[in-house]
């Protein structure tokens, strides 16, 4: 009974420890996301060339290997 | 005799005359460099109307940004190898069992509610069994 009282007990104090981290992780991940969804609104043209030309090379690598 | 610069002897042109010649030439050539260039934005620009590229970006920034890795991807001679195999292997292995597991889970409910049936069954016999 004490050892699952314990055990209750570490693990709200673990939860209690990491929860603002990962709320911060979130956060921060989000408003990476939304930087990332604005940028590639803001321009298209030069993202999309961009990914065309990543692809390409990852393309070429890979056909090299191959 | 006097030397006429409009007029020069053996029926050669006149010194300025090639360089106006050139000159010419030059304007033309750049004419039809414009032209050219603004035939192929216009092209451009209709065919970025026609896919409706911006309106697809504004919709699915990930999914238009990873369909032109893909683009590039096959333009660069990626499709054809090894590497390719692997990725299909995975989303197949993926979709699978994203498809499979809740089939499985229902499968598993099913079996679950007719074993508990069963058992309420068997009970219910066994209490009339009692009873008499």
């Amino acid at each position: 009974m004490e050892m699952t009282e314990k055990i209750e007990e570490t693990a709200r104090e673990l939860g209690a420890r990491v929860r603002p981290q990962i709320e911060e992780a979130r956060r921060r991940f989000s408003s990476f996301n939304d930087t990332a969804i604005g940028y590639i609104k803001e321009n298209p043209g030069k993202c999309l060339v961009g990914a065309v030309a990543v692809g390409f090379l990852i393309g070429k690598i890979a056909g090299r290997r191959g | 005799m006097e030397t006429q610069p409009d007029n020069p002897p053996n029926g050669r042109a006149p010194a300025g005359d090639g360089t106006k010649k050139l000159g010419k030439r030059i304007e033309r050539v750049g004419h039809t460099a414009e032209q050219v260039w603004d035939r192929t934005r216009d092209s451009v620009t209709d065919l970025g109307e026609a896919l409706d590229i911006k309106g697809r970006v504004d919709r699915h920034p990930y999914g238009t940004v990873a369909a032109a890795i893909g683009i590039g991807y096959v333009l660069g001679g990626g499709l054809f190898t090894p590497l390719t195999g692997r990725i299909v292997r995975l989303g197949l292995r993926i979709g699978m069992r994203l498809a499979v597991l809740p089939m499985l889970k229902q499968e598993v409910a099913e079996l679950i509610e007719t074993i508990e049936d069963e058992e309420v069954g068997k009970s219910k016999k066994a209490n009339a069994n009692k009873g008499r």
